[in-house]
């Protein structure tokens, strides 16, 4: 009945997406500093963070919804990496599709959003307004950049999608799914919250928005999250646009060069208000991704 | 099939509510009124369920002899799929008219539009359909009519175009084939047509007549307007059946021009093209997306409890229709499913609001605040709510957008796909406003003797919250239903398996991981150390402390900015535009009024003269 192999598989990409997460999340912040001539924290400072904070002798609470909260995001996130093929593993990915993943990559956010929403925080309620917003700004141009994958390649499996990839050449090189790449690299700032769409946490401003109120095993329960997150959404985008991976090195090249891109943008850019933002995304990325669609049909 | 004989499953389903409801009015005295609401409203669920083997294997008729003309009802599994959702939103409704209504009147006129509901579902011939349909249109009204008689004239007034646009449909498909059966009816119509016996422009118009009589029904922008005021100003646990199934008779309207009677469905195909796709159902798509868009748009800048519900609620009726258009098997069968999820998570919606108007008092967010503490079972069913609405795997409203998305997107409809992306992420930003107004954050003062719903509420509550979950988690259950009258194309892999020809959904692998996900997740939680509560408001203020009398939480224009970046459409309004009309409309009628009955008796000597010439000329005289 069990089939122990996928399990261990499971058990084993879980691991490495954990390590390999906390490793982006150093690199960003590495490649951060070293872009504004600063020398940066070891590109293992993530982990020490989070154990640290899982270390504390004390942690507050506002309540069951605002444990909750980071939990469900964790797993959530957990959930979504699981239903992705993961270089040569398929782990779950035939149970569910594109559309599926799509979906639980942003369920995590709504966990967080509840977790915030049950402090009294107005930073908090103000990071959730502005988290929600962004989505609703991003999600038309995000949409459409999916519509115009699968309908290049007929299909919504993404276990499919690579194997079409691989025969036919990665998605970038057909011209229309190279506009709606363009699309999707400028909806992924926002998905990854990097500038100039990292308005739910604008640490200047709002002091991390929804996180705000979290400290102790919470706030590493976040952290967690967010490795895993990371992984998850880019090793989504090298599924969608760079054919997949054949191994764990093919895909974590992948993963550093999409990762990077966003790195770069996010270090030139200052960050756009909430009603730039919707206006921005409606405008540019929807116009080229309704070209690219149109291309597709 | 032994308990109830067959002769007495249709006429039971469609009139005990009634006759129950009649009884109710009667008897006006606590505890009889809602026990006899209560049986009226159990009779058609339990009837439904008992002819469930024997409606989805054939079909059971009824007739009844008027003299002048026969009605004729069937229950086949069409008509037994929207009846069953009917009939549950139903009871849910009446458990919760238990605790929010202390009046006769309510429950007759809420049963009434009960029976009027599955009339309109089980009807096989036009006469019926519009008897029923009045009869429920009459129903819902008058349950407006008491709390708010402008709201009802809105309602009133679209109702009646809708009414005689039926009407003259029907009357229409009458004079050219002589039946009001629907099958023998749209048979005649496609044999007239292949002889050119009925012109194409006819048949266009009785399709669009049909439109415009179903689509005010269901709400689609621009015939929306009486949804938020009818929705709202009512009792909130018949809105449940309001929203939940009324507006899903709309939807049967749509099926019954488009499936059940085929000629029309011809005519689809008489009517051309559009890019490939046939341009009657690319016009209905468009009608739907549209009514997603503005609908969801307007329930995210809502400041109201019932408005933000009522246009959710118009939105995600859009869906539905928006699948319909879309007319491949796969979005019509999410379309069908989005019935079922849709009378259920609505359905639970509108009984959630009814327990916080009914224990509060207050219907605008920034009177509520932090009642998560205070009703923790109807914020449970809160979340499931939300969570189903906003389409979050493994529930029911999952897994029926799931099925729309497919459909649009393989269907080549891209940019009607794309506001399905648009209207989903909107739909996660109004529920998110639900949960932290009401739920979250610092109580106003007056909220602390806050209770608990009362129990028949929160039974109505469960009733629906278990089809959601249900549902999400063995989608194969409903798909299987579908496909009984409807060729979907949906492949039924086991109960929580569905398959359409290019993608795959298994709830239940969904949720096994995500619980597995969970539980890591909880086990990182437990290895931390022991966390302390500490108040709501003890919160960081950037090192200032903030005493309990600065309330912080942020309850008014929440998504204040969203209506900034939209200021331009916030300009326009159908329902200003509706109003305005109106005025016009007024103002002439009174200027005619006024030039005409002047009171100079030599004017009215002159319009003597001339409606005597007239005649002369016309030769009367």
């Amino acid at each position: 009945m069990f089939d122990w192999r996928l399990i261990l598989d499971a058990i084993g990409i879980l691991i490495y997406a954990l390590v390999v997460g906390f490793i982006f999340m150093g690199i960003e912040r590495k490649a951060m500093a070293r872009i504004q001539r600063r020398i940066g924290p070891p590109i293992y400072q993530p982990i020490i963070d989070t154990l640290k904070l899982l270390g504390k002798k004390e942690s507050v609470s506002h309540g069951f919804i605002y444990n909750f909260g980071p939990v469900f995001a964790l797993g959530v996130s957990i959930t979504a990496l699981l239903f992705i093929p993961i270089a040569n593993f398929q782990l779950f990915s035939s149970n569910a599709d594109l559309i599926v993943v799509a979906y639980l990559l942003e369920v995590p956010m709504l966990g967080i959003m509840l977790g915030a929403m049950s402090s009294g925080n107005p930073y908090s309620a103000l990071g959730v307004q502005r988290g929600l917003l962004t989505m609703v700004a991003m999600q038309l141009p995000y949409g459409l950049a999916i519509i115009a994958l699968v309908q290049h390649w007929g299909t919504f499996k993404l276990s499919q999608l690579v194997a079409l990839q691989q025969l036919q050449g990665w998605s970038i090189t057909v011209p229309a799914l190279a506009l709606a790449f363009i699309v999707f690299d400028i909806v992924f700032q926002a998905l990854l919250g990097l500038e100039p769409f990292d308005i739910i946490t604008a640490p200047a401003e709002i002091s991390m928005g929804p996180m705000v109120e979290y400290g102790g095993k919470h706030a590493a329960l976040l952290f967690t999250q967010h490795a895993v997150q990371l992984f998850a959404e880019t090793a989504f985008f090298a599924v969608l646009f760079f054919g997949g991976a054949s191994n764990l090195l093919d895909l974590f090249l992948k993963q550093l060069l999409v990762l990077f891109i966003a790195i770069f943008v996010a270090s030139i850019y200052p960050r756009f208000t909430i009603d730039q933002a919707a206006k921005f995304f409606w405008k540019w990325p929807t116009i080229i991704g309704i070209i690219a669609v149109l291309l597709t049909v | 099939m032994t308990l109830v004989p067959e002769a007495y499953v249709v006429p039971l389903t469609l009139f005990s509510p009634l006759v129950f409801g009649v009884l109710a009015w009667l008897f006006d005295r606590d505890w009889i009124r809602e026990i006899l609401g209560v049986i009226g409203a159990a009779v058609p669920v339990t009837v439904l369920s008992l002819a469930y083997e024997k409606a989805s294997s054939g079909t059971i008729s009824y007739t009844i002899d008027t003299g002048v003309f026969k009605l004729h009802f069937v229950l086949n599994s069409l008509s037994w799929y929207f009846a069953f959702i009917g009939a549950l939103v139903g009871i849910a409704m009446a458990f919760g008219l238990s605790s929010t209504s202390r009046r006769g009147y309510d429950w007759l006129f809420s049963l009434m539009s009960f029976t009027g509901v599955m009339g309109v579902f089980l009807a096989r011939d036009f006469v019926s359909l519009f008897l029923f349909w009045e009869l429920m249109t009459f129903g819902s009204f008058m349950m407006v009519l008491r709390r708010n008689r402008h709201e009802s004239l809105k309602y009133f007034v679209l109702s009646v175009i809708g009414a005689y646009s039926m009407l003259l449909a029907i009357g229409m498909v009458y004079a050219k084939t002589g039946t009001l059966d629907y099958a023998m009816a749209s048979q005649t119509l496609l044999l007239l047509t292949k002889m050119g016996g009925v012109s194409k422009a006819y048949v266009d118009t009785i399709f669009a007549l049909f439109l415009l009589a179903f689509g005010v029904k269901a709400g689609v922008v621009p015939l929306h307007v009486w949804a938020p005021g009818a929705y709202g100003e009512n009792d909130q646990s018949y809105t449940s059946f309001f929203s939940g199934v009324l507006s899903k008779a709309g939807v049967y309207g749509f099926i019954i021009t488009l499936f059940v009677m085929p000629s029309l469905y011809g005519i689809y195909f008489a009517m051309g093209t559009f890019h490939g796709h046939l341009t009657g159902t690319y016009l209905i798509a468009w009608a739907g997306a549209v009514t997603v868009v503005v609908a969801s748009f307007l329930a995210v800048l809502q400041e109201d409890i019932r408005k933000l519900l009522a246009y959710s609620s118009v939105g995600q009726v859009g869906y539905i229709i928006l699948a319909l258009g879309v007319f491949n098997g796969v979005a019509v069968g999410g379309a069908m499913f989005h019935v079922l999820s849709h009378a259920m998570f609505k359905g639970l919606f509108w009984l959630i609001s009814a327990a916080l108007i009914l224990r509060t008092g207050k219907t605008r967010f920034e009177d509520f605040g932090g009642l998560a503490e205070k009703m923790p079972v109807t914020f449970a069913m809160a979340l499931i709510a939300v969570l189903s609405l906003a389409g979050i795997p493994p529930m029911a409203g999952f897994a029926s957008k799931w099925l729309i998305y497919e459909g649009a997107i393989q269907a080549h409809m891209p940019l009607v796909a794309g506001t399905i992306f648009l209207g989903s992420a909107l739909a996660f930003a109004y529920v998110v406003r639900f949960l932290y107004a009401v739920w979250f954050g610092q109580r106003p003062s007056d909220l602390d003797d806050v209770r608990e719903a009362p129990l028949p509420l929160l039974v109505g509550m469960t009733i629906l919250a278990i089809p959601n979950i249900v549902f999400g988690i063995a989608p194969g259950l409903a798909v299987r239903l579908i496909n009984r009258f409807f060729n979907t194309n949906i492949t039924v892999n086991s109960y929580y398996s569905i398959s359409t020809p290019t993608g795959t959904y298994n709830a239940l692998s969904v949720t096994l991981v995500l619980i597995v996900g969970l539980a890591i997740a909880g086990l990182i939680y437990i290895y931390g150390a022991n966390a302390r509560k500490i108040k709501v408001t003890n919160t960081y203020q950037s090192g200032n402390p903030v005493t309990e009398e600065y309330n912080l939480v942020i309850r008014r224009n929440f998504y204040r900015p969203l209506a900034e970046a939209l200021d331009f459409w916030l300009k326009y309004s159908w329902d200003r535009f509706y109003e305005r009309l109106a005025n016009l409309t007024e103002d002439f009628a009174d200027w005619l009024r006024e030039g005409f009955y002047n009171g100079n008796v030599q004017s009215y000597s002159w319009y003597l003269a001339i409606i005597l010439l007239i005649l002369a000329i016309w030769g009367v005289l």
